[in-house]
């Protein structure tokens, strides 16, 4: 490894301890590609997770929204100004870039929807490697299924741990609707999942989230 | 109040998205609505499997796909970059402005976010001393401490504390006693009492709050009680406003106002009973719960049979599911003497442990469990004291 090399990865590790904040976002405005690529691995596994549950476990389409979210991330970011925090607007970005996609694949999927159907099934066996236990999966899998308005507040509140409102400015509506969407997506996950119950307290699975 | 259902504020509640205000109002509804308590159950069972989903690793082929994009994009963008003009904004003088500005933005920026991240991020509990010198991860506090999830906070014979259970309530440690903050979070405060004794008052919905020990789990259904553990892991509770039930694998026992209940390792809970009691009730009972030989239960049985009074239904009612055959029909013949069975209920299903009839019965039961004391139902003086606890507390709203 070069010197060269070396003091980039230093100076990667010494960044990634930090949060993402104003001198890494600074850096990345002048071009500086270790910043970019420490701001890139600091949210990607958010990023491509947010992506991939938003389409029902679709690898490829969640790789396609990651790359493009992050492709704007880094082109618009000489615009972000820091009114707002940079986490909201991140995940503006990767709403956007899911309902972009998802516009574009619909047209596709007119002539490809067999083929694309059939890439989606072959997502199963990638899943079910990613996913450590029965309850994960299960949960994964209840969470994909709810509708995208009671889907969207879940991934942004639990993948990414936003509040109420900025969760409001991600999805452009108010708190209120936030909340009743948020308890409703709750509801529904609870009678999707009430074959767990019987398996696993509620209790437990509070600690293990922790 | 009842007209206005609080259900859909749950998911907010948990997440501590209401106003101290809107918190208290929706705790006390919860209190005395069925309705809403059970859809906030839902709510928090929803919430449970929704802090278990996983985050996926990206794959790692992403970042050189996206650098050799970067690399594209940044000789495209100098080629069309215009030479800037040199003018204010290049002097020295602007310069050092500007650097000043940043860096005072930065420092900013770092204490915000290092103040917001020890708010949010490491949740506690407030400690204040009452008496003597209580001690915090073996350091001794101050007139105040804070107690993180995962430390114990112990009282020596000369020490007393008292914790504030974020704004659900409050728990006095009593002397040679040691607690552990196990969890706090929206859908659960978890304590664990290794030993000693502790009284708590917790106005919040109930299972919200529990306390283990070495022999049972106690859950808070809305009430104040003292619980104390014994060097050997054994515990007694005792009840003095609503419910608590104490759980160990699949034994449980619920426990009203005015009741006390032993629990023992590696059996559990016992049966619980009415303070009011005779002790030769009592001694009969512990030798059902923890005697070893079974004539010595049979004949404890039939003492407890005959001594039993109306309110000690409470008693008899949980002995149905722990004795078996002949005793269970006489179990049953008592209680009937005192509470006829209600009309959608059998002897057969009582008598085959029927989990729906025997709740059914408990609800006919309860109004004999009730006497002088306070329960949900009745509740009036109860829920006065709680209201007014909770008012008190809330204005003290800030821990986690």
């Amino acid at each position: 490894m070069s010197e060269l090399a070396a003091q980039r990865m230093e100076r990667r590790a010494v960044m990634a301890q930090h949060l993402i904040d104003g001198p890494i976002i600074e850096a990345c405005r002048r071009g500086d590609r270790d910043a970019f690529q420490t701001l890139f691995e600091t949210y990607k596994d958010k990023v491509f997770s947010i992506a991939l549950y938003s389409t029902g476990g679709d690898q490829a389409f969640a790789e396609d929204v990651t790359q493009q979210t992050f492709l704007k991330l880094f082109t618009a970011i000489q615009q972000f100004r820091g009114e707002s925090e940079f986490t909201t607007w991140l995940y503006r970005l990767v709403v956007n870039a899911c309902m972009d996609e998802r516009r574009r694949r619909k047209r596709l999927l007119a002539v490809e929807e067999t083929a694309t159907l059939a890439d989606t099934s072959d997502n199963s066996s990638q899943e079910t490697q990613y996913a450590r236990n029965e309850v994960a999966l299960a949960v994964r899998s209840a969470i994909e299924e709810l509708k995208p308005k009671f889907r969207l507040p879940i991934l942004l509140k639990y993948i990414e741990g936003l509040s109420y409102e900025e969760i409001a400015v991600v999805m452009g509506c108010s708190k209120g609707t936030v909340a009743s969407r948020l308890n409703r997506g709750h509801s529904q996950l609870a009678k999707r999942l009430a074959y767990l119950d019987r398996h696993i307290e509620i209790s437990d699975l509070a600690k293990t989230s922790g | 109040m009842f007209s206005n259902h609080v259900a859909k504020d749950s998911s907010a509640y948990c997440h501590g998205e209401l106003s101290v205000d809107e918190s208290r109002k929706f705790a006390e509804h919860l209190l005395l609505c069925s309705k809403c308590r059970n859809e906030f159950d839902e709510i928090k069972r929803g919430i449970a499997f929704a802090t278990q989903l996983p985050i996926v690793s990206a794959p790692d082929s992403l970042w050189p796909t996206l650098d050799r994009q970067l690399a594209q994009l940044q000789v495209s963008s100098a080629r069309n970059e215009l030479r800037p003009q040199r003018g204010f904004l290049t002097r020295p003088q602007f310069a050092v402005i500007a650097a000043t500005l940043v860096f005072s933005s930065i420092l900013a920026v770092i204490w915000y976010r290092r103040a917001k991240t020890v708010t949010l991020n490491q949740p506690f509990w407030q400690v204040t001393k009452v008496d003597g010198i209580p001690t915090i991860a073996s350091q001794g506090i101050g007139n105040t401490g804070r107690l993180n999830v995962g430390q114990w906070l112990e009282t020596d014979a000369r020490s007393r504390a008292e914790i504030s259970v974020g704004s659900i309530g409050h728990v006095e440690v009593d002397p040679n006693t040691r607690v552990r903050l196990l969890e706090t979070q929206p859908t659960e405060h978890r304590l664990e009492l290794a030993e000693g004794k502790l009284s708590a008052r917790i106005w919040a919905p109930p299972r919200l709050f529990f306390v283990d020990t070495p022999s049972a789990v106690a859950a808070d259904l809305g009430c104040a009680y003292t619980l104390e553990v014994g060097k050997d892991g054994s515990s007694m509770l005792r009840v003095t406003s609503g419910w608590v039930e104490l759980e160990l694998k699949d034994r449980e026992s619920i426990v009203p106002a005015g009741a006390a209940c032993e629990t023992r390792p590696g059996i559990g809970p016992g049966t619980p009973y009415f303070e009011d009691s005779s002790p030769g009730f009592r001694s009969h009972l512990s030798s059902i719960d923890f005697g070893e030989t079974r004539d010595n239960r049979t004949l404890a049985l039939t003492n407890i049979l005959s001594e039993s009074r109306p309110r000690d239904t409470l008693t008899l009612w949980h002995l149905i599911s722990r004795v078996e055959g002949d005793d269970r029909v006489r179990v049953l013949e008592r209680i009937e003497a005192f509470v006829p069975l209600p009309p959608d209920v059998t002897r057969e299903g009582i008598l085959r442990l029927d989990p729906e009839m025997l709740a059914r019965w408990r609800t006919a039961l309860e109004r004999t469990w009730q006497g002088d004391m306070d329960t949900p139902k009745k509740g009036a003086e109860a829920y006065k004291e709680i209201k007014n606890g909770l008012t008190r507390r809330m204005s003290n709203f800030g821990s986690p």
